[in-house]
């Protein structure tokens, strides 16, 4: 019980209590700040075994897919080919091995084999995806942005007077609407939006801190 | 049904391929249309003038390949802007893809430009590092605690730059190119919490929610997409002649190039809305018939 709830509940709370607190205090307060800064730097480690439990997670999931020819399972494989290409290299080239400089550029001014895959097939891969995106948004706006109803007529006009003054051709008559457009009903849109997340964000945090909110422990209340 | 009402049902290949010329045609021949320089922009440009010789920049690469298009011709314009007018920087980068590719490239690309500038007293390359707003914390205290060795291996102790700033606290300005939810981080927690006057460079996509930030003074200035990327690009070409031989490489990929495909696929977009509405019409007044 003490290991499983009381121990985590505790670590929580100081961990959560220690920042806060330390906001408050001038800098150079000994203790107060040199706890919070290490703090930090070990939210920093662990937040680095959040990216191994993710490689953990691909991995299992890509195998299973594989083992049991789901659809797209040669792509998979190409996942996990990729994966381990990048991942041995990258390692090998953190940790100085087999003569590699680092993850960038050799001294010759080719790259090395993990800024070689970065640069030819992440980087474009990653660009390819993203700009289908506007051929996509096209057909969508092509078939989504219709007069139907009031609301929907002001959502076209507004995303109509937008992309014009987004543009040369349209931006002396539009930018200026564009941009109160932008300054006025949405940023105090966004400002709701934002403040809302924050408050509940906060509430959540200090449930969290308190212990009052278990879940992350796979408790319920009760427990 | 008449012709009209059918475009309802008009194959998605067809607005496919005019999205494509409207892409393609504008790369190859380029159209050159003129960019005025709005208000966000330029605030970020001014305060970048007001910074003299031993003044320091921090400028945070927290973007990747897939909006590398929009974002890498800001980081260029502003490392342009800064080597100029001789205010030093330092970049990193918070996002993963951000400090592998983007940053180093970009560096390398407008350093070579400037062959006056001497790495670790002009600017200083600390690559990525993991941990999102516990690494921002860390480093806005202490560049150290954070990036114990630049993006070479040189620990920050031998770099004469890093012994001018503890933190980026210490510095006079920061600038975060973002994608997501990186730019909110530096107003919430450099700005809010150190005062650091911050401005942030980001996706046309995210620009809407940076507003709120903007107009509560929380950020100085706005990079907004494409088009902002354009301005900053215009204002450092029209102040700073040595930049214009850059910006007239046929085959440098600059905002203001790509402000002709914007435009074009712009009113492509826009056509197919009022066509799309004038078929929708044509199509419900026929079923009543």
């Amino acid at each position: 019980m003490f290991l499983k709830v009381r121990l985590p509940i505790l670590l929580t709370f100081f961990a959560g209590l220690i920042p806060i607190v330390a906001f408050f205090f001038k800098d150079g307060t000994p203790y107060v700040k040199t706890l919070s800064s290490s703090l930090e730097q070990d939210m920093v480690i662990v937040s680095g075994f959040a990216l191994l439990l993710g490689v953990v997670n691909v991995v299992q999931g890509n195998v299973r897919k594989i083992e049991r020819r789901e659809k797209g399972w040669f792509y998979a494989i190409v996942l996990l080919a990729g994966m381990a290409f990048m991942g041995l290299f990258g390692a090998a080239g953190a940790m100085r091995l087999f003569g590699l400089p680092g993850i960038g550029m050799m001294a010759d001014g080719r790259p090395t084999p993990f800024q070689w895959g970065s640069l030819y097939l992440f980087t474009p891969l990653q660009a390819t995806m993203f700009a289908l995106l506007a051929f996509y948004i096209a057909s969508a706006a092509f078939r989504a942005f219709r007069i139907r109803n009031v609301e929907a007529t002001i959502l076209l006009v507004a995303a109509v007077f937008v992309m014009l003054g987004r543009i040369p051709i349209g931006e002396p008559l539009f930018g200026p609407i564009t941009e109160w457009m932008m300054q006025v009903p949405n940023g105090a849109a966004q400002r709701g939006i934002i403040i809302g997340a924050a408050l509940g964000a906060a509430s959540l945090s200090l449930r969290v801190i308190l212990g009052i909110e278990r879940s992350y422990l796979g408790l319920d209340k009760s427990e | 049904m008449s012709n009209l009402a059918k475009l309802t049902s008009i194959d998605r290949r067809w607005i496919f391929l005019l999205i494509g010329l409207g892409t393609l045609i504008p790369v190859l021949l380029p159209i050159g249309f003129p960019v005025r320089v709005t208000a966000p922009v330029k605030q970020i440009y001014d305060k970048i003038e007001t910074l003299g010789p031993n003044d320091v920049v921090v400028l945070s690469y927290d973007y990747g390949p897939t909006t590398g298009a929009e974002n890498d011709p800001m980081t260029d314009a502003i490392l342009r802007h800064c080597f100029s007018h001789d205010v030093k920087v330092i970049a990193l980068a918070l996002y993963p893809l951000g400090g592998l590719t983007s940053l180093t490239a970009s560096i390398d690309r407008i350093t070579a430009e400037f062959p006056d500038l001497e790495y670790g007293v002009d600017y200083v390359n600390l690559g990525y590092k993991d941990g999102g707003q516990a690494t921002m914390k860390l480093l806005a205290e202490d560049f150290s605690g954070a990036f114990p060795n630049d993006t070479h291996g040189t620990p920050l102790s031998n770099l004469p730059l890093m012994q001018q700033v503890k933190g980026a606290r210490n510095a006079q300005f920061a600038i975060s190119v973002a994608t997501g939810i990186f730019g909110e981080w530096w107003a919430n927690l450099i700005n809010a919490q150190y005062g650091l006057p911050i401005a942030v460079g980001c996706t046309a996509v995210s620009a809407p929610k940076y507003y709120a930030y903007l107009e509560a003074g929380q950020m100085l200035g706005l990079i907004g997409g494409l088009k902002g990327a354009s301005e900053y690009e215009q204002l450092v070409k029209d102040n700073y002649p040595n930049t214009r031989e850059a910006y007239a490489n046929p085959m440098l990929q600059t905002a203001s190039k790509g402000m002709d495909v914007q435009t074009i696929d712009h009113l492509i977009i826009i056509a197919f809305i009022v066509i799309g509405n004038l078929a929708y019409f044509a199509d419900r007044r026929a079923k009543r018939a």
